[in-house]
């Protein structure tokens, strides 16, 4: 059973917790749920915010039960992890921009850092949308050439969507379709992390599905990474 | 023969644990955690005819102890699953359940047809979901509508039919008897319990259907009570379901008379809880010495 290294807060809604011996890449995701409890009874769906040594990081937002549960536990304790899930975010030949919403922000940093660790010479860029106060702002300074803060309002509409730059946004879902509303418009490539209730995590029980150009599509398995111009909104 | 060999409807499986239609994919999907052969059969998702995009909105969500689901049936339809569901199915090792749902008694006595194509050895008919608004559960509500239905199905069809119930039945053993009398060869239950939740925030029921199937630990009590009934109401056999996640869970089910269980809500909570049951079940039989675990079939 996989042990907590440590779980402590970054604001008052949400944690940072490092788990070990588990591995995954930018964009995965893994089933977290305390241990031998049937209350609550599914996995939480939380995408790996970093990844150092074979031990996973998760930021995860304080939502309900399970989360709150979550934010109890201390290094030493054991939970379940069933992952990494889903197909993760497809590396660009490109300078990148990440563009992130509240919570949304934790699988970008995944991205940002191993892409300046390949890529160097490459820029990459974040836009950072917060309802209140910000968190983690000093891990994208660590490995981006450029961050821009916004706390309130929506953080797309500060971003300019050029051609030659592929945007990467994770957030909530009016966020998503600004983004995608907006990168079309510029004829930017602009790929969707979906956030989506799941119950298996393993594309066997439909539950996450999201309408795609190509019929539907399991956020779980297919995803949970899109280009933006694949997914219909409803 | 081993100690959990197990014949349900003539067909022989390793094991009484079976993956519950709609939990497991068509029998691929939990590979990377454990061979799906080892399991006594595997029951694919759910199919109409025509098949069907399935129910937009949120789609599932938790309950205490348990889950809600509004799925609608998603799945390829059944053309696709001759030429490809049921050969994925088969290659797993696992004895292969196709659960059919329908729309119209048309739908389903088509749709039988069609599946006599298929390579598969058991038909779970689906007279239960409640999740789709024309046809599903309406069938099963009622001894009338379930007699009919298993009696066009059974006249075309050349597999042995389990019928699967509904716990939303006004009488599910009236339902039971009549698909017994109707020509059942077994009976599955139970599906999922109607529910319903409500965003208090956006003040508008979580799912769009209003109404949705609750499964999990939390509806244990209730399945239980509801195979013992049927066990002693009926003399084909009886395949139990309904919030097993342990092998004790399982003995339960057995020692009130089904002759084999089904496994779902559990296997999203823990992808290993089928081969935990069935080592559990193996040990059971060992440290009571039983030969058999039909032996302790319906004991209760």
């Amino acid at each position: 059973m996989p042990v907590i290294l440590q779980n402590s807060h970054v604001s008052p809604e949400v944690c940072l917790m490092t788990i070990k011996g588990l591995t995954g890449k930018a964009g995965q995701f893994y089933m977290l749920r305390p241990t031998k409890v049937l209350d609550p009874l599914l996995g939480r769906p939380i995408s790996i915010h970093d990844c150092v040594d074979g031990n996973c990081s998760f930021l995860y937002r304080i939502a309900g039960k399970g989360t709150s549960l979550m934010s109890e536990l201390r290094a030493g304790d054991t939970i379940e992890a069933y992952g990494p899930y889903g197909n993760g975010f497809e590396p660009v030949d490109s300078d990148i921009r990440l563009i992130g919403g509240g919570i949304g922000i934790a699988p970008l940093y995944f991205l940002a850092r191993t892409q300046k660790a390949l890529y160097p010479n490459r820029v990459i860029e974040a836009y950072l949308g917060f309802v209140e106060k910000p968190f983690m702002v000093q891990y994208f300074r660590a490995v981006a050439d450029f961050v821009y803060v916004r706390v309130g309002g929506y953080i797309t509409s500060d971003v300019p969507f050029e051609e030659n730059v592929v945007n990467y946004a994770c957030g909530p879902v009016p966020m998503m379709k600004a983004a995608k509303e907006e990168a079309e418009k510029k004829g930017s490539t602009l790929y969707l992390s979906l956030e989506a209730h799941m119950a298996c995590g393993v594309g066997a029980c439909l539950g996450c599905t999201c309408p795609t150009v190509s019929g539907n599509k399991r956020v779980c398995k297919d995803g949970p990474v899109f280009l933006a111009s694949e997914v219909c909104f409803e | 023969m081993s100690r959990l060999t197990t014949i349900l409807a003539g067909v022989e499986l390793k094991n009484p644990v079976i993956a519950a239609s709609g939990t497991f994919g068509f029998g691929k999907e939990f590979e990377g955690y454990f061979d799906p052969g080892i399991l006594g059969g595997i029951s694919g998702k759910g199919l109409t005819l025509n098949g069907s995009k399935g129910n937009k909105g949120i789609r599932v969500c938790e309950t205490p102890a348990g889950m809600m689901n509004s799925i609608g049936l998603e799945n390829p339809g059944v053309e696709h699953f001759v030429k490809e569901g049921c050969k994925i199915m088969r290659s797993t090792g696992a004895a292969v359940i196709c659960n059919l749902g329908g729309h119209s008694l048309e739908d389903y006595v088509k749709a039988a047809e069609l599946l006599n194509e298929a390579d598969i050895d058991i038909l779970e008919l689906n007279i239960s979901c409640p999740n789709v608004k024309e046809g599903g559960m309406a069938f099963g509500m009622c001894g009338a509508t379930a007699s009919d239905v298993v009696k066009r199905v059974k006249a075309v069809t050349r597999f042995p039919l389990m019928v699967k119930l509904s716990p939303n039945a006004n009488d599910i053993i009236e339902v039971a008897r009549a698909v017994e009398d109707a020509g059942a060869d077994a009976i599955s239950l139970i599906n999922t319990l109607l529910g319903m939740k409500i965003d208090v925030v956006r003040r508008k029921p979580i799912f769009n259907n209003i109404y949705a199937g609750v499964s999990g630990p939390a509806v244990m009590p209730i399945a239980l009570r509801m195979v013992h009934q049927v066990c002693k109401a009926v003399k084909i056999p009886v395949v139990g379901m309904g919030g097993i996640s342990s092998y004790t869970d399982a003995l339960e089910f057995i020692m009130a008379g089904a002759v084999a269980v089904q496994v779902g809500t559990a296997n999203f909570a823990n992808p290993y809880t089928m081969p935990r049951i069935i080592e559990g079940l193996e040990k059971y039989c060992i440290q009571n010495s039983l030969e058999n675990i039909s032996e302790i079939r319906g004991i209760i």
